[in-house]
């Protein structure tokens, strides 16, 4: 075991206490408040409530420090298991309520994609984008709400990336698919809420319990995290009808951004499609992903601002923030291909019972995995 | 002059970031209520992608 290294000054280590930066948390308080106002007369309570929730999810993020992209790492390379088992809790707590709540036709859907060969490559391009920017389609997020350099260049190009999965996507779909796959389909619902977290319990347990055979305990804050994620993830659906999503809302802001540089956006077939094309024709304010991700930069960054996160940030050495580009853009793309990250695809995927979020997560894990040995050559650890 | 650390690009980032959302939100049609893509067109993933054929 190495040592640590001994601390040779006479001095006590200089640690900054939290001081509250108040300029830019009341800069960010008050660009939320007048967005949220805006959110208000256009799509009413409802649209003010997932907003909130979007910051609240924000906050929560940065303040338990609940990451995926470090703790597959810490798995792959440490073989940590507690982290991945939290996971598997937060999936298994939010299937609690899609599951049924779906099949019940309670005016919600799940998130059901099909099985193709588009997720299987887009889920490890993915994979191994989330290990080169040092964090996913929450972490970047999260991390950028909170003021992070690295992910200052990293969402940038995870939008840009989005933008030109879009543009792929309807090529991608006819290399192959077998449709959607509902686990248990047909079973009833009681039969497939009873498989379907039977499934998640067993990965779950399977990860905790080769974790205490090595001696690892699952520390608090991330069960905690877990809990707290899950509840917010309950008020999510119930309020939009829908599981929680981040990436759309990244592949819109790229859509609004290059139609207004003049690229026909609208003539691609992507944007064709009802939905999209619906997004693109309204306010970014009124998609459910993009309303929630703004609401989640305007709540981690409040929350930074206010433990004085803000002015601890630095620029990371350049090799890195060409690594945080690159995963940007595999990432944008990965998710788009794969029908989601490791929110809409890996925890909301596996929660409504489709088989896609499992491949997803099998896959991811696998491009993690390369990516990992990429990192030292941009300078990361491993 | 100021240095272009993280957190003066982040408020810059930030503030550009609104002025923008506002000007699409002004220019854009409005919404009776929030929506998502896969709601409509009866999509086969969230994104809003429609179904296709199996093996196609």
């Amino acid at each position: 075991m190495t040592a640590a290294p001994l601390q040779t000054d006479t001095h006590p280590p200089a640690i900054d206490p939290p001081v509250i930066e108040w300029a830019p948390a009341l800069m960010i308080g008050m660009v939320g408040l007048g967005l949220a106002g805006l959110v208000a007369l256009d799509t009413g309570l409802r649209g003010v409530a997932l907003f909130a929730l979007g910051g609240a999810l924000g906050a929560v993020f940065i303040g338990f420090q609940y990451g995926f992209a470090s703790v597959w790492r810490r798995f792959l390379v440490a073989g940590e298991m507690m982290g991945v088992a939290a996971h598997f809790l937060l999936i298994g707590l939010c299937a609690l309520l899609f599951i049924p709540a779906a099949g019940l036709g309670l005016a919600a859907t799940g998130s059901l994609a099909p099985v193709s060969v588009s997720l299987v490559i887009g889920a490890f391009m993915f994979g191994i984008g989330m290990q080169l920017a040092n964090g996913c389609g929450s972490g970047v997020l999260f991390s950028f709400g909170g003021g992070s350099g690295r992910m200052l260049v990293a969402l940038p190009f995870f939008i840009l990336g989005s933008l030109l999965g879009s543009f792929l996507l309807p090529t991608a779909l006819d290399w192959g698919s077998l449709g959607q796959v509902a686990i248990a389909d047909g079973a009833g619902e009681a039969v497939r809420l009873l498989v379907n977290i039977g499934l998640i319990a067993a990965a779950g347990t399977a990860f905790y319990m080769t974790g205490r055979r090595r001696g690892q305990a699952l520390p608090r804050q991330l069960l905690a995290g877990s809990v707290v994620v899950a509840a917010l993830c309950w008020l999510v659906f119930i309020l939009s009808g829908n599981p929680w999503g981040i990436t759309f809302g990244f592949t819109l802001w790229g859509a609004k951004i290059a139609a207004f540089i003049g690229v026909p956006v609208g003539e691609f077939t992507f944007w064709q499609w009802a939905g999209p094309q619906r997004a693109l024709t309204h306010s970014v304010l009124a998609d459910v992903s993009s309303l929630m991700d703004i609401g989640m930069v305007i709540g981690a960054g409040l929350l930074a601002a206010i433990g004085g996160g803000l002015r601890r940030q630095s620029w990371p050495p350049s090799r890195q923030l060409v690594a945080a580009a690159l995963g940007g853009i595999l990432m944008g793309i990965g998710a788009r291909l794969a029908f989601g990250c490791n929110i809409g695809a890996f925890l909301a995927g596996i929660a409504s019972g489709s088989l896609h979020g499992w491949i997803w997560f099998v896959m991811a894990m696998a491009g993690s995995w390369v990516g990992i040995r990429w990192r030292p050559s941009f300078g990361l650890s491993r | 002059m100021t240095r272009l650390t993280p957190k003066v690009i982040y408020v810059l980032v930030l503030l550009a970031g609104c002025v923008v959302v506002v000007g699409d939100h002004l220019i854009s049609r409005s919404l009776s209520g929030p929506g998502a893509p896969g709601d409509l067109g009866g999509a086969c993933a969230p994104c809003g992608a429609p179904c296709t054929d199996a093996g196609g």
